[in-house]
């Protein structure tokens, strides 16, 4: 029996903003020394305000919203990644996030080696690596260079085996961010039978994403979000619609 | 280098080199993983900042994967000094020994804390790495790590071998390797003391901070 869900209260989440003050020990210490200076403020960035929200099994929700409007923030917030400073976050069942593929590999380990460590971050057994770590070598399509350090990889390489690594194993719930676009279009191809693949294993989805005809095809239901707020909760198309108007794009 | 050292120390100090070398190179091979675990582990929440933005997992995993690192090259180092005391001082060879093996557990839990304390900091203070380097060599001149306790003593500055952390560290492996001696318990009640310091601050700290880090990546 699945009760995976995903239930926000009140959710509140601000950007400290003494994490771009003072950044080394000595500009703090300078600045205790030296005379007041009226600098720019830098305030707290009130990131995602007061969202109320409830995701059920079986839904597929796309996440719409201007560059900057929060839907990042919503998935990394989803995934546990950043700390919510007010409201109640309660998350249900495996968390399977894709956010910046390309990210973290060891770049003097071998792709092989690098597929392992993946994994084990993941927090799966060695042993299911190994089970699997063929099926995504096939899949990268990397031949012979899987044994060579990613070092020596294209930026295109890269991806492909991030892609390869991340996109091996489900869960009940799958954030996605913008991930559909990386590799060649041979590549492209496989990527989105693959993506759709993970779709359907999972129980549900977050998807956020600026292609309409991507989000109309997977999801059904839309979240529209303008500076930080969720202004319109609803079927995906008139979630496009409202997201048109709000922006001035009709 | 060692020798380089121990040529140059022992002239200096008026001691015979052939007992002055070992001392060097047990203050070396134990100090170098000290100051390695502290600049590396400072820096190991910065460099892992691809993995903290994609998985939550407790960050005190990275500071570890650092001091384990460390340990390795530690454990390779200590063969060396374990041969060179065989051939200098085969009499000193016995059951003592034992005890210069548990110098590893008790590093590796004085350097996980302490790595993991700092790289809270350091993911703050990207400058700290450097000023840890300035505090890490003072902490040097003022610890019998090349200088031998005799010459502290000496100058009549008993606490600073009596009361130091570091002095009592090194005696759990210079007592058995080079006097055949077992390391007293006071040596261990340090090393102890030390332990539950630095693990209680990475605690305390960490509760704070933890949850805070993702922001200043």
């Amino acid at each position: 029996m699945n009760n995976n869900m995903i239930q926000l209260e009140r959710v509140n989440l601000y950007y400290s903003s003494v994490a771009f003050k003072e950044r080394s020990l000595k500009s703090l210490l300078g600045s205790a020394v030296s005379f007041k200076r009226e600098k720019a403020e830098v305030h707290d960035v009130h990131a995602l305000k007061n969202i109320n929200l409830e995701i059920h099994p079986g839904e597929r929700v796309g996440l719409l919203g201007h560059n900057g409007a929060g839907k990042s923030t919503f998935l990394k917030m989803l995934a546990g990644l950043y700390p919510i400073s007010s409201g109640e976050r309660r998350v249900i069942g495996t968390v399977r996030s894709l956010f910046d593929l390309s990210l973290g590999f060891e770049p003097d380990a071998s792709g092989r080696e690098n597929i392992l460590y993946r994994g084990l971050l993941l927090g799966l057994s060695p042993k299911f690596m190994r089970s699997i770590e063929a099926e995504v070598v096939e899949f990268a399509g990397l031949g012979e260079f899987i044994d060579y350090p990613i070092k020596t990889y294209s930026a295109g390489m890269q991806v492909r085996l991030a892609f390869a690594i991340s996109t091996a194993v489900g869960g009940d719930i799958l954030l996605l961010d913008e991930v559909i676009g990386a590799g060649d279009a041979n590549f492209m191809a496989k990527a989105k039978d693959r993506i759709l693949k993970l779709i359907e294993q999972s129980e549900i989805l977050v998807l956020a994403s600026h292609d309409f005809s991507a989000l109309t095809a997977i999801c059904e239901r839309g979240l529209v979000f303008h500076r930080g707020e969720i202004v319109f909760d609803g079927a995906i198309n008139e979630a496009i619609q409202e997201y048109r108007r709000i922006n001035g794009l009709l | 280098m060692t020798l380089l050292l121990s040529i140059v120390f022992g002239k200096i100090f008026n001691v015979e080199i052939r007992e002055y070398a070992p001392y060097i190179l047990s203050g070396m091979i134990l100090w170098e993983f000290v100051t390695a675990s502290a600049i590396g582990g400072a820096l190991a929440f910065v460099q892992a900042d691809a993995y903290i933005k994609q998985c939550r997992h407790p960050l005190a995993i990275y500071t570890l994967r650092t001091v384990f690192t460390n340990a390795m090259v530690l454990g390779l180092a200590s063969l060396s000094l374990v041969a060179w005391v065989l051939v200098v001082m085969p009499q000193n060879f016995g059951w003592t020994w034992l005890a210069a093996l548990t110098i590893y557990p008790i590093l590796i839990f004085i350097a996980w804390p302490m790595a993991t304390f700092l790289a809270y900091i350091a993911t703050r203070f990207r400058d700290l790495p450097h000023a840890l380097g300035l505090v890490l060599q003072a902490m040097w001149f003022v610890s019998p790590i090349y200088f031998e306790a005799k010459v502290f003593r000496g100058g009549d500055l008993h606490w600073l071998v009596d009361l130091n952390p570091i002095y009592h560290l090194l005696e759990i492996v210079r007592a058995p390797l080079l006097h055949g001696a077992w390391p007293t318990i006071e040596n261990y009640v340090f090393c102890g003391a030390t332990i539950l310091t630095l693990s209680l601050l990475a605690i305390a700290l960490g509760q704070r901070t933890e949850k805070k880090v993702i922001f200043y990546l």
